[in-house]
């Protein structure tokens, strides 16, 4: 009798849970798994939008294995990613190491390194490729005045990639402001006691902050990986046709954007999207494990 | 007269009270703070030059943005070419239709988003932890993966060419971010206000309505924020549903600029301002609920 009523009572509240939640379950149903479910399917299919798609087996994919622009979209994905994610998080925790030491005009510069990353994705492209306009920018003019001359950034295929990397850069705002919130909650004492026991700077640093930190490094490297892998904002607006100069930024995302919405070969960009996800997955995984061999949680060691 | 307060001789106050105290300025130490300040300095001059840049370009002549080596300061300083860049294209539509998208997915955002948060956080049930872990993962899949068959979906219902692809899942849950928000701010309000009030035969609507929500103001506040900053800068989702200039919101507005007027940097730098200054004001408006609500996401 009283397993009945407490088994009864389970149930009511999962059924409280679900309804609070089922705004979530019925989107997560409609705008993910079934678009997912249905992407698998596509990619084994030709189809461009109309009629019905026609079920080719592994064709796609095959086709992708010796698609010489797919294996350069990758490449450039990669390239920006391997450099701007760690550069980022590199950057954006030694702004926030930098912010959190007492000096003077502490929010004037933090309201500074923040308020590029609300400006508006398409504003701010405008506003690079203008600043790193070849003949007439900014930039290169500085560049003339210490004797240099710059190149042609956006519009050159070696110096393409950096710029966008360049770009990215200035907008790291957010995760340097979580950062920033990450080493406000380390707790002073342990500085102390570190300082006690004789460690200098670079060691407090090392075996005090970023462990303390780490938790949150995990979490922005995994969004920003997340985000990188899925350039395609900025490139598209700076770059006309995009992926020129050459191909040198033809990114994954502008590829698939070509592939899907202007020649319509829905299946293949399917097959794409699919392997994405695999790539997604496999990174995020790898992190995952790693992270439990430096990522260091405050309340497993009690 | 009430409680005597116990007087705390200035240096007998506990430590985490006071400021610690200011280092004497030895040499070495005024050396580190100069070096300090100098990276500050320098690093933000970095960050402030394009934008800097953006505002002088934005008020010279077509002319003189073209000098090189270049000249710093408009002369003249032409105001007229923020009307006549803004008055080129629909701009005031432009605005228009990026502020419906912002209000109306900022109710769905705020009504879903709310719920599921509530129902994540406030309420014990077998399941929770694993379908919220499954909400976060959906963090994780590439847009590119759930796009093509939406797309189609949504032809057949009719709805390419507005914004209903972009407005009506907000109403169900999928700004994760936003609840995710939530869920950290509800986690931190007592427990035991909910358990009173279920005394009292309250029930879960109610409490959610009249209870946690009122608490949750400022944290609905920033979900409210940046889902209109979100907006503000979408572009790729306006990209792939609207074609018709018509409807087109701010950041669309703005990429056609620059395929019009490459040659007229001005008009270019005048039009990128009109879209940052709004949001800029904002941000600095609304800068503490901005930060604490950043800081928020950040945790765990």
């Amino acid at each position: 009798m009283r397993t009945l009523t407490r088994r009864s009572r389970q149930w009511r509240q999962i059924r409280i849970g679900l309804l609070f939640v089922s705004p979530w379950i019925l989107g997560f149903g409609a705008f993910y798994l079934y678009p997912f479910l249905a992407t698998l399917y596509y990619s084994f299919t030709t189809f461009t939008g109309v009629g019905n798609p026609k079920v080719i087996g592994f064709a796609n994919y095959s086709a992708l294995f010796h698609d010489h622009q797919f294996q350069t979209s990758l490449f450039n994905t990669f390239y920006y990613t391997v450099i701007e994610v760690p550069l980022s998080t590199v950057v954006a925790i030694g702004l926030a190491l930098l912010l959190n030491m007492n000096v003077r005009g502490r929010a004037f510069y933090r309201t500074l390194f923040y308020i590029p990353s609300i400006v508006p994705v398409v504003a701010s492209s405008l506003i690079f490729v203008w600043i790193f306009q070849p003949s007439f920018g900014v930039v290169n003019s500085l560049l003339s005045d210490v004797h240099l001359t710059g190149p042609a950034w956006f519009f050159s295929v070696a110096w393409s990639k950096p710029s966008f990397i360049l770009l990215g850069l200035w907008g790291l705002g957010q995760p340097m402001v979580i950062y920033l919130a990450a080493l406000q909650g380390v707790p002073r004492e342990m500085y102390e006691v570190a300082a006690l026991e004789g460690a200098g700077p670079v060691q407090r640093l090392r075996y005090v902050t970023l462990p303390m930190i780490s938790p949150v490094i995990l979490f922005n490297v995994i969004m920003s990986l997340v985000l990188s892998i899925q350039y395609f904002t900025q490139a598209q607006v700076i770059e006309t046709p995009p992926g020129s100069p050459g191909t040198s930024t033809l990114f994954f995302v502008i590829y698939y954007y070509q592939q899907a919405f202007q020649d319509l070969h829905l299946g293949y960009a399917s097959a794409m999207a699919f392997m994405l996800f695999i790539l997604v997955l496999i990174i995020t995984v790898v992190l995952l494990r790693s992270s439990s061999g430096w990522v260091y949680y405050e309340n497993e060691q009690q | 007269m009430g409680i005597a307060r116990p007087q705390v001789r200035p240096d007998q106050r506990p430590p985490v009270l006071t400021r610690p105290p200011r280092a004497r300025r030895t040499p070495r130490k005024m050396g580190a703070s100069a070096a300090k300040h100098a990276v500050l300095i320098a690093v933000g001059a970095m960050f402030a030059l394009p934008l800097v840049w953006m505002v002088l370009t934005s008020f010279k002549t077509a002319g003189q943005a073209l000098t090189f080596p270049v000249v710093w300061w408009p002369h003249p300083f032409l105001w007229r070419n923020y009307p006549q860049v803004l008055s080129s294209l629909p701009f005031g539509r432009f605005f228009l239709n990026t502020f419906v998208y912002a209000v109306v997915t900022i109710v769905g955002v705020s009504i879903s988003s709310s719920l599921v948060a509530y129902g994540f956080s406030r309420l014990r049930w077998r399941g929770r932890n694993a379908l919220f872990y499954i909400m976060l993962t959906t963090l994780l899949l590439p847009f590119v993966c759930t796009l093509i068959p939406l797309f189609i979906l949504y032809k057949h219902v009719g709805w390419i060419g507005g914004y209903l692809p972009l407005e009506v899942p907000t109403f169900f849950g999928s700004s994760v971010f936003s609840t995710f928000l939530l869920r950290q701010f509800f986690m931190t309000i007592p427990q035991s206000l909910s358990d009173a009030a279920r005394l009292d035969g309250a029930s879960e609507f109610y409490i959610y309505s009249r209870i946690v929500l009122p608490l949750a103001k400022p944290a609905m506040a920033t979900v409210i924020l940046f889902q209109f900053i979100y907006c503000w800068n979408d572009f790729l989702g306006p990209l792939i549903y609207i074609s018709n200039t018509n409807r087109y919101p701010l950041s669309l507005g703005l990429d056609l600029i620059l395929g019009d007027y490459t040659t007229n940097w001005s008009w270019v730098m005048a039009a990128a301002s009109a879209a940052t200054v709004p949001i800029v004001i904002l941000f600095f408006l609304t800068q503490r609920t901005f930060i604490q609500g950043i800081a928020l996401t950040g945790n765990k």
